[in-house]
């Protein structure tokens, strides 16, 4: 492998890993807070990307208001959820959380091929044109804007957990639901906020990387996925590190797929095995989480 | 025996009797009685994930590739190694159970969240390994499986096959409900109900999880074994993710934790497609996924509990 090949291999898989990030940052907040491993945020995004469709393509409405629209779209979804959902099954098992989110995925998928038919669409990207070359890396403007979105929403992400009275409140019910509680944190609205956010990142994240893929019902369930492996690899319960686990998975995966195309697709099952043999608590996790 | 019990009696033996009655009554609509024979495969597996979620408290996201082990190990052996149909059906058994050894064992001794991620990843990259390899018939397919035989006796009409595959499903819902009965399937429910609790008494928690696990995923592997020799027709398609979904649900609106849940679910999500017809098969998915919702919020106890409910209205 040239150096040349290693490098576009690398930066391309960065943008590859970008995509996990995003999809992963948005499940790990709701994971840490509310306790709840959402399966149906790839697919929440899914049909929120139906409607951006023909929003863009029959009703002509401007990219950049439908990129809004779909932010508050998955916001509004999330509270919906966590407010006549998740809210009168907390106290049962955490498995009874997942069925939810996977009736929930379900019923999207279900809608979204009864409605809009399994026929893959061609989605616009928001930025087209030419790719543009650094050195010798070449990369696709669109997967630009997915790198750039995952950064300004970890940043984003960061500020809010870190430098608001809110974040404090989710990150401290994280650690104790019960001592955030006596402490007079208002649990359900913080649960309806993180929700709200996490939903948020569904819509951004499915629309921004549905041009890489094609608009079908299916097309976020390996992405979920990935997500999924680069969170157990981040350690579960943290957005930094998901969002690094992505990177790495997405990285790994191009190089593994450029010299061993037979592993490409199994490759995260074999890192998921490995990570939980040698190093279950993943790379940035504090230890086992009390909580689960 | 009390009036009640005379009821209760009654409406079994009707049951039964149904059961053993009905491919009579469809025996000019053998597609009818294919549908149920699928159901009941269906039923098989989604029993051994009832005996891990519902009893155990534990979650597979990826349980149609110990299916698809089950199905292409015993398949390969008989069509390539011309092995006796009845021990592939043990290796395919046996395989599964090996899959699930390597898949629990590090996940078990983590939280439930593993477990499920790790049988996601599992789910999702079986499809592919089975492609890869130049034995099972890579991206075409295993065709042309042999008939699955007894004896001197080949199962080829639907009939056949019903009677027998009631035969089985009887067999394994008998040994999972004495297995749930016995000391070990005590630890089970106990482990699920409060592991601390659990280890407190005595439970060896990581190795009972593990043993539930791979009886299981045993199961799963027995219904995938049946299914090759049934269907004649494998694809590793067939296993991927959406199935491994489809048995989680058909568990989930039966009736997690109850012994004839995966009998309902199986046959509510193998039917309703029927009944709704081929143009609306979407439509069945968004009722499969309000009926999980709905199932988790208000049913607990899914299609079963429904019964239940029938039932003491009915004083049976």
């Amino acid at each position: 492998m040239s150096i040349d090949i290693f490098l576009n291999l690398t930066v391309r898989g960065l943008t590859t890993g970008a995509i996990y990030a995003l999809v992963g940052m948005g499940i790990v907040l709701i994971l840490q807070t509310t306790n709840v491993m959402n399966f149906a945020q790839g697919d929440t995004g899914m049909f929120i990307t139906y409607l951006a469709f023909f929003m863009i393509t029959t009703a002509k409405v401007p990219y950049s208001l439908v990129l809004i629209l779909a932010i508050a779209a998955g916001a509004v979804v999330g509270l919906l959820v966590e407010r006549f959902m998740m809210r009168s099954v907390r106290s049962r098992s955490h498995l009874s959380l997942i069925m939810l989110t996977l009736g929930l995925s379900l019923l999207f998928q279900g809608l979204a091929a009864f409605l809009f038919n399994t026929e893959p669409r061609l989605f616009p990207p928001l930025v087209s044109g030419d790719p543009i070359k650094i050195g010798p890396v070449i990369l696709g403007r669109q997967d630009i804007v997915v790198l750039l979105a995952a950064i300004v929403t970890f940043g984003i992400l960061y500020l809010f957990l870190y430098r608001t009275k809110q974040g404090a409140a989710a990150r401290s019910i994280s650690q104790d639901e019960y001592a955030a509680r006596v402490l007079g944190i208002p649990t359900p609205s913080i649960y309806m906020l993180i929700w709200a956010i996490g939903s948020a990142m569904a819509g951004l994240a499915a629309l921004l990387i549905v041009p890489r893929f094609s608009l079908e019902p299916s097309f976020m369930g390996l992405v979920q996925v990935k997500a999924f492996t680069a969170i157990v690899l981040g350690g579960m319960g943290s957005v930094f590190g998901a969002a690094v686990g992505g990177l790495i998975i997405g990285v790994v995966e191009n190089l593994v797929a450029y010299q061993f195309p037979a592993i490409k697709d199994s490759f995260m099952l074999i890192v998921i095995v490995i990570v939980l043999l040698v190093l279950p608590q993943g790379l940035f996790g504090k230890g086992q989480q009390r909580r689960l | 025996m009390t009036s009640s019990g005379t009821r209760r009696l009654a409406v079994n033996g009707a049951i039964a009797a149904l059961v053993l009655v009905l491919p009579l009554v469809f025996r000019t609509k053998s597609s009818i009685i294919g549908y149920l024979n699928i159901a009941m495969l269906y039923a098989i597996a989604t029993q051994g994930l009832n005996l891990l979620m519902g009893f155990g408290g534990l979650v597979s996201l990826g349980h149609a590739a110990f299916m698809a082990i089950g199905g292409y190990t015993a398949a390969v052996l008989v069509m390539t190694y011309h092995v006796n149909m009845f021990l592939a059906v043990v290796a395919g058994v046996a395989g599964a159970g090996l899959f699930g050894l390597v898949i629990g064992f590090p996940s078990l001794r983590l939280s439930g969240f593993y477990l499920a991620v790790a049988t996601m990843a599992l789910g999702s990259s079986i499809a592919d390994i089975i492609k890869r390899l130049a034995i099972t018939g890579g991206d075409y397919g295993l065709i042309n499986i042999p008939v699955l035989r007894l004896g001197g006796w080949e199962l080829t009409s639907e009939i056949s096959k019903y009677y027998f595959f009631v035969a089985i499903l009887v067999v394994v819902f008998l040994v999972v409900r004495n297995f749930l009965n016995s000391r070990s399937g005590r630890a089970v429910r106990a482990v699920r109900d409060s592991e601390m609790t659990a280890s407190a008494m005595g439970v060896n928690v990581a190795a009972y999880k593990l043993i539930t696990f791979i009886f299981a995923a045993c199961i799963a592997g027995l219904s995938g074994a049946l299914y090759a020799f049934t269907i004649s027709y494998l694809h590793p398609m067939n296993f991927g993710l959406s199935f491994s979904i489809s048995l989680l649900s058909m568990s989930i609106i039966g009736g997690l934790g109850t012994i004839i849940g995966p009998i309902l679910g199986a046959l509510f999500w193998v039917m309703l497609p029927v009944v709704i017809g081929g143009k609306m098969e979407f439509l069945s998915t968004v009722i499969f996924g309000l009926s999980i919702i709905g199932s988790v919020m208000f049913l607990p106890k899914g299609l079963s509990e429904l019964v239940t409910r029938i039932q003491t209205r009915l004083r049976l």
